[in-house]
């Protein structure tokens, strides 16, 4: 199985070739992803890009994290208040 | 005929020219139904942008209108009546090339000459305000005007006691007479001394001799981002021309931003010769979007969350149609406010409930009011029969 | 692209559709968000992963794959590609991996199934998510979360996704299903085989793992403590777990679809009606063939009998399954959110006054207002606001009614996006 690496909020996050982002962060333990303008919390509910709950920065875009592939070196950050670097 | 009053007055249509007439009246003491066909802000006081702007109307009795309601909704804001909904903040009018920059000159005169409420307070390029993108050659700042989402403001008027809400109903016809107006709803009938037809668009189906036309106008709502980026509503001068002049050639595509106190932004909007509220393409979103995007780049990280149409009662001489029906004199319409609906509002409510009482309108308004009457397209008109 | 027959969804019913559309001459696109074929049911693993399907499951789907690979070059399809929206001139934005603006000859909707959850307090922390979405990671990744799971909810997907856990090694906590569905042993008999096939799997691998299955149990509040989730649940019954996920059925995903008076349009399989796999796989076939002799002129194809076998079915299993959850609604503490979107809780619906109006819920409410479009509070606040006021003449609000575009659209794509309606050939 390929592995890659990418980047939540500067830390690095190991991932499976074919693994969308937020698999691979729930699986390194990391549920919460952030805050929405709302001010509740960011974390995956429905997983296939419905819900519109575990939305994240990816360069440069808000994107779901259920249905964004993980790719070598990508970095990414909460919807508000992180850089990507 | 001799019949008990349900009303004394009835309103037709609980957009946000109805409901200002209803509190109007309510206040007077009046006891005033609210019919609509579907419910509060169904039409357009529902699906529109809220400028209360005075820098886009024509110049002549329209924009003296618009600055004597500007002020009066700024009172009905301070007294706590539409202190939720009325929202004051800046207005950036943008140009870019010859005829924009052309527009943008005429605007300063304009405002000039009204000596009203709202003041330049900035001519200058792009860097007059952070944030903003190369479409921007030269920016006019504007201070004195605000937004008002129709809802928050068609939520406020109606909560007011003494108003009796009825809808779903659709009126089918009516039948004046010198004591009062007979109102039909199909399943039963209503009586009331006085009846307010306030139906934007739909006019003609119960005034058939009035010329109200569908202007459609689509409008693109964006998810949240962080708020207060944007310190006001940025629009294109190309907009302005497009509202005061011949809709012929324009320069540019006419868009508005309007960032939303949510931190969503409404951006818009088309000016299209039909009534669909589900007409929405992807050419004019992009178009539009586009050049959003180029006056104000952070727009590029926005996701649009809805598009709808929104659609105005625009006629045929570009002025709105206000006062007694010719032949019907317990009849009175407001109507044909096309774009400026939400910004006449609270003045054209509070003239018209004057109308309902016999009382004269407000002096300094009163030649601007006259030629609003429905009598300039002839008399006398009549309603659909009950 | 004039040609070519767009068909959204790479599932059952959208891979079904397009292989009849080709088998019958006609050039396909199929388009699917995710990033592997699949649909819910058949979610393919990553490569290089086994996968946790059933033989028959993986029967089912190799034959569906078959019927696409015989059809060679005339099917393409694009993953990680989101369709937008039609809209009233017939051009369709795609976003993602294949950003255009094209004008297909049709349209063929097999969006799927959403998932319905009844909102409790706590069901916005995070670690709670859907049946659905858990099961999609056990598909992709042949691993279960580290750490407890409790599932809760009703119907007989919390079986199946209980089981693929057991499969894996970690049995769920326990399984709160609202209904009683053993009930009534007798009406289940009138199921057909292959359910009563496919529960008994689920239940002999369950108890074998002696995985408690509470029926008649709701799940009724989350708090998060000690970096655990604690769930109430009705008997007084208190769980600690790490993970949970909730299920309350299916509804069909068929929001932010208007109808196009440009071109053909159809809807399949559970974006059409919930009914299921099967239903979808047949409904895919039957509606791809019937959209084909439509496009081309031919008489068009009987109906087929499997949608009315699996609406009995699947009608049936909804009463095996009926339970008083709903009526809960009612007894939701005024903080509870409703719409997760807009974080708008039950006191803001309240805060309406009686008999709100579908639009005074949306504008003044802000329900079914946030990017979701309604897709998870529409249905709930539209039963709150009916029972917050019985009465005759007070219909359920259509809260949900038809949105555009069919998902957000990322004003970046829509700008970068190639525009393929004007001046093509092919
Ligand atoms: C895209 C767009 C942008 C706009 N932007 C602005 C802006 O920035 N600033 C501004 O000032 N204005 C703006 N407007 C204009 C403004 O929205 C309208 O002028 C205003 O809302 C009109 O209000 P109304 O009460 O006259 O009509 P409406 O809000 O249309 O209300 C009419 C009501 O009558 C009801 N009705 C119709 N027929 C019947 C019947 N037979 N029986 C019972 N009820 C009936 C309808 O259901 C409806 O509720 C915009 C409009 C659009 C479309
Ligand atoms: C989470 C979940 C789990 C389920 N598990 C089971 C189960 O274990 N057993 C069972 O019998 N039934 C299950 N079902 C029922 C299941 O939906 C049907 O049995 C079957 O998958 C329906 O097939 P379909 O082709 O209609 O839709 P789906 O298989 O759901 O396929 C729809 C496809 O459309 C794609 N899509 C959606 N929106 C867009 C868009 N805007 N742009 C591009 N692509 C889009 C999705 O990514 C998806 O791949 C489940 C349903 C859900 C929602
Ligand atoms: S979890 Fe619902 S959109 Fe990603």
């Amino acid at each position: 199985m390929t592995t890659g690496t990418i980047f939540w909020a500067g830390q690095p996050v190991p991932f499976r070739v074919g693994e969308t982002v937020a698999s691979a962060l729930m699986r390194a333990g990391i549920a919460a992803f952030g805050t929405a303008p709302t001010g509740q919390a960011r974390a995956v509910f429905c997983g296939i890009g419905l819900c519109q709950g575990c939305l994240i920065r990816a360069e440069g875009r808000i994107t779901e994290a259920c249905l964004l592939p993980a790719r070598d070196g990508l970095r990414l950050s909460p919807e508000i208040g992180g850089d990507d670097a | 005929m001799t019949q008990a009053l349900h009303h004394d007055v009835a309103i037709a249509g609980a957009g946000i020219v109805g409901a200002s007439v209803a509190w109007h009246l309510a206040q007077a003491g009046l006891r005033v139904a609210v019919i609509d066909a579907v419910g509060p802000a169904a039409a357009a006081s529902g699906a529109s942008d809220g400028a209360v702007s005075v820098a886009s109307k024509k110049p002549g009795p329209l924009a003296r209108l618009a600055s004597a309601s500007l002020l009066y909704t700024r009172d009905l804001a301070g007294q706590g009546l539409l202190a939720g909904a009325f929202h004051a903040r800046p207005s950036y009018v943008f140009g870019q090339g010859d005829a924009e920059i052309a527009a943008l000159d005429a605007l300063i005169d304009k405002l000039a000459q009204i000596a009203g409420p709202v003041r330049v307070t900035g001519d200058g390029g792009a860097g007059a305000l952070p944030g903003l993108g190369a479409a921007v050659e030269r920016l006019v700042t504007l201070d004195g005007e605000g937004h008002m989402p129709g809802h928050k403001a068609v939520r406020a008027y109606l909560a007011a006691p003494g108003i009796t809400p009825i809808w779903p109903a659709r009126i089918r016809g009516l039948d004046s007479d010198d004591a009062g107006v007979t109102i039909d709803l199909g399943d039963r009938r209503l009586r009331a001394g006085h009846l307010v037809a306030a139906l934007g668009v739909s006019t003609p189906a119960l005034f058939p001799a009035l010329p109200v036309q569908p202007r459609a106008g689509q409008l693109f709502v964006t998810d949240r981002g962080p708020a207060g980026t944007l310190p006001g509503s940025l629009t294109a001068a190309a907009y302005l021309v497009a509202k005061t002049d011949a809709p012929g050639v324009l320069p540019l595509p006419p868009v508005v931003i309007d960032p939303l106190t949510t931190g969503q932004f409404l951006i818009g909007s088309s000016r299209e010769d039909h009534a669909d509220p589900t007409r929405v393409d992807f050419a004019t979103m992009r178009q539009l979007m586009r050049r959003a995007v180029d006056a104000f780049p952070a727009l590029a990280e926005r996701r649009v969350i809805r598009a709808f149409a929104g659609i105005r009662a625009a006629v045929a001489d570009s002025l709105p149609i206000v006062g007694p029906l010719p032949g019907a004199p317990r009849i009175t319409v407001a109507t044909g406010f096309e774009g400026d609906g939400i910004c006449l509002s609270a003045l054209i409510g509070r003239e018209v409930a004057r109308m309902v009482q016999g009382l004269a309108p407000t002096d300094a308004l009163a030649t601007d009011l006259a030629a609003l009457t429905p009598a300039r397209f002839g008399a006398p008109l009549q309603e659909a029969r009950a | 692209m004039r040609d070519t027959v767009l068909v959204v969804g790479a599932g059952l019913a959208g891979l079904s559709a397009a292989t009849e559309l080709a088998r019958a001459g006609l050039p396909v696109l199929v388009v699917d968000q995710a990033q592997a074929v699949g649909g819910a049911i058949h979610r393919q693993p990553l490569p290089g992963v086994r996968s946790i399907a059933s033989g028959a499951q993986k029967r089912r789907w190799a034959g569906v794959m078959a019927g696409v690979a015989a059809q060679g070059g005339r099917i393409t399809l694009a993953l990680g590609t989101r369709f937008g929206g039609v809209d009233h001139t017939g051009a369709v934005l795609l976003t993602g991996a294949m950003n255009r603006l094209i004008r297909p000859r049709a349209l063929a909707l097999a969006l799927g199934a959403r998932e319905s959850v009844q909102p409790r307090p706590g069901w916005t922390l995070p670690g709670v998510e859907t049946a659905g979405s858990l099961q999609t990671r056990l598909k992709t990744l042949a691993e279960a979360p580290a750490g407890r799971v409790l599932l809760a909810g009703s119907g007989p997907l919390l079986l199946a996704l209980g089981a693929e856990l057991v499969k894996l090694g970690r049995p769920p906590l326990a399984i709160l299903e609202a209904g009683r569905p053993f009930a009534r042993p007798l009406a289940a008999l009138r199921l057909p085989r292959s359910y009563w096939a496919e529960a008994a799997t689920y239940l002999t691998r369950l108890r074998l793992a002696r995985v408690p299955i509470l029926t008649g149990t709701h799940l009724t509040a989350i708090r998060a403590e000690g970096g655990a989730l604690v769930a109430e649940a009705t008997g007084g019954r208190r769980l600690t777990a790490d993970h949970i996920a909730l299920h309350d059925g299916i509804r069909s995903n068929d929001i932010g679809l208007p109808d196009c008076a440009t071109l053909p349009v159809v809807r399949l399989g559970d974006c059409r009606e919930a009914l299921g796999a099967r239903a979808a796989l047949a409904d895919g076939r039957a509606g791809g063939a019937a959209l084909a002799a439509r496009l081309l002129g031919r008489p068009e194809p009987a109906p087929d009998a499997e949608l009315a076998r699996q609406r009995a079915a699947q009608a049936l299993l909804a009463q095996l399954y009926a339970h008083d959850g709903a009526a809960r609604l009612a007894d939701l503490p005024g903080d509870t959110v409703i719409c997760r979107c807009e974080a708008r809780t039950v006191n803001d619906l309240r805060a309406l006054g009686p008999s709100p109006r579908a639009r005074q819920l949306r504008l003044d409410g802000r329900f079914a207002m946030g990017p979701c479009q309604g897709r998870f509070c529409g249905d709930w606040v539209a039963r709150l606001a009916a029972a917050d006021n019985p009465g005759p003449d007070t219909p359920t609000p259509g809260i949900g009614a038809p949105r555009w575009p069919a998902r957000p659209i990322a004003v970046a794509d829509l700008l970068a996006a190639t525009d393929e309606t004007e001046g093509e050939t092919r």
